[in-house]
């Protein structure tokens, strides 16, 4: 199979991930619980993967490193702490559900800042404009449709200027592209382990500026006698017992992309390159991508101008492609791309893709249309 | 005889935080589950010290801007006594 999916959940994944987890299920208990070597074995893997994500998110410390069970969980806990009913919240026009649904079940009022499909300057512009009185603002670093990086360090500086506090939601972008919590003065960036940080699913991480407010209440391992959360993190906003193999499994993805991080993004806008050059020309196919390169990452979105979507999905994935079809999720980033209506079909590559797969896939495409 | 004292930790990643300081230092430090009869608010962990390197190791936690708990002399009959520094 040539897995070309790995937007939604990276498959391949370094052979340490699956080693640590293996080792861990024989060998760990739970962090905060016991005294013992079982407990403690898991108290110091998980407190190596926290280490581990701070200095590579330049977290100022390990403690404002908070696991949660996917990018969504951690979204959900960022807008919970800052977006009360009522709230005027700026958002781009590119989000997931993961934010518009938490935001919609708050009942904030929502300014989206749509800006065309990779313009970053229009996308700024937006922001400037609707930011001023905002409670909040949430933004995407990198489309999951389109790979449309957007600006998020010049609206991180907006949001300062304005006093309003920024969700990043770093969902396609942690692992592929540089991000650093205190040059970015965000409150959270949420990610999730399951993607380009190669660990596995049902693990993530909310990187915290200041604290928060706990979605779940629930044990901790720690001052049992109180009946509200412990106020310090991470234990306020980690009630419950780890994930102690998928945080053992995402340290050594974390290992492997902390050592390659410039290595992935060129390695896959190098794959794009490929994929474009290969399905340009090509009349029953429309492809969205940008020609600045640093505008966009490993994701490409197509349509076919006879074919639905999913129908070319399908076919893809008889001849032994993995791709995603549809709205991914994220029919605000549809309207603002211009594919509400038919959907997209979205190739995107990992560490692992080969040239020589993107290449099959150009040829079986063409073969399909 | 050696004498160990007990640092007390807002929370485990507290604790280990501080061990990892102070081992940077130069100063074994062992995360460990406090003795429940110090735990005041319930459950709790601290970083247990050889006594002798107590201030040093006060005074490299404070340069980390690691806030610590109330200190506890850990004899070896496993009597508790809070000291001030």
């Amino acid at each position: 199979m040539i897995y070309l999916d790995s937007a939604a959940t990276s498959l391949y994944k370094p052979r340490a991930v699956s080693q640590a987890m293996q080792r861990a299920m024989a060998t760990m208990s739970s962090p905060g619980r016991g005294g013992h070597p079982a407990a403690m074995a898991a108290a110091d893997a998980v407190y190596d993967c926290r280490t581990a994500a701070a200095e590579l998110f330049h977290v100022p410390d390990p403690e404002h490193v908070v696991f949660t069970m996917n990018a969504t969980h951690g979204l959900n806990l960022a807008i919970h702490s800052l977006v009360q009913p009522g709230d005027t919240v700026v958002i781009s026009g590119y989000e997931h559900n993961s934010v518009t649904r938490p935001l919609h079940q708050r009942r904030a009022k929502v300014r989206v800042a749509a800006g065309r499909l990779f313009d970053q300057e229009a996308v700024l512009a937006d922001f400037r404009r609707l930011l001023p009185g905002a409670r909040a603002a949430v933004c995407t670093h990198v489309s999951n449709v389109y790979g449309f990086v957007l600006p998020v360090a010049e609206i991180a500086e907006l949001c300062a200027r304005f006093g309003v506090p920024l969700i990043v939601d770093a969902s396609q972008s942690a692992g592929v592209l540089p991000l650093d919590l205190q040059a970015l003065r965000a409150a959270f960036i949420a990610m999730p382990g399951h993607k380009s940080l190669l660990g596995p699913q049902g693990t993530g991480l909310l990187l915290c500026r200041g604290t928060g407010l706990p979605l779940l209440s629930g044990g901790t391992g720690s001052q049992s006698v109180l009946q509200t959360m412990p106020e310090d993190l991470p234990d306020r906003m980690e009630a419950g017992t780890h994930n102690v193999p998928g945080i053992a499994g995402l340290r050594e993805g974390i290992r492997y992309v902390s050592a390659r991080e410039s290595i992935i993004c060129e390695h896959e806008r190098l794959l794009l390159r490929q994929l474009k050059a290969g399905l340009t020309g090509l009349p029953e196919l429309e492809l969205f991508y940008d020609s600045k390169e640093q505008c966009q990452t490993g994701v490409l979105s197509l349509r076919s101008r006879k074919l639905d979507c999913e129908e070319l999905a399908q076919r893809l994935a008889e001849r032994g492609v993995a791709v995603r079809a549809g709205l991914h999720c994220s029919p605000l980033g549809h309207r603002s791309g211009g594919t509400f209506d038919t959907g997209t079909v979205r190739l995107s590559v990992s560490p692992f893709s080969t040239e020589q797969e993107v290449q099959e896939t150009v040829r079986i495409l063409r073969e399909i249309l | 005889m050696q004498r160990y004292c007990l640092i007390m930790c807002r929370s485990l990643t507290n604790a280990q935080r501080s061990a990892q300081v102070l081992e940077r230092a130069g100063i074994t430090a062992t995360v460990r589950k406090a003795p429940q009869s110090i735990s005041g608010e319930g459950c709790s962990y601290c970083v247990k010290i050889d006594d002798s390197r107590r201030r040093r190791a006060l005074e490299v936690l404070e340069r980390a801007s690691l806030r610590t708990g109330k200190i506890y002399l850990l004899e070896a009959d496993g009597a508790l006594r809070e000291v001030t520094e």
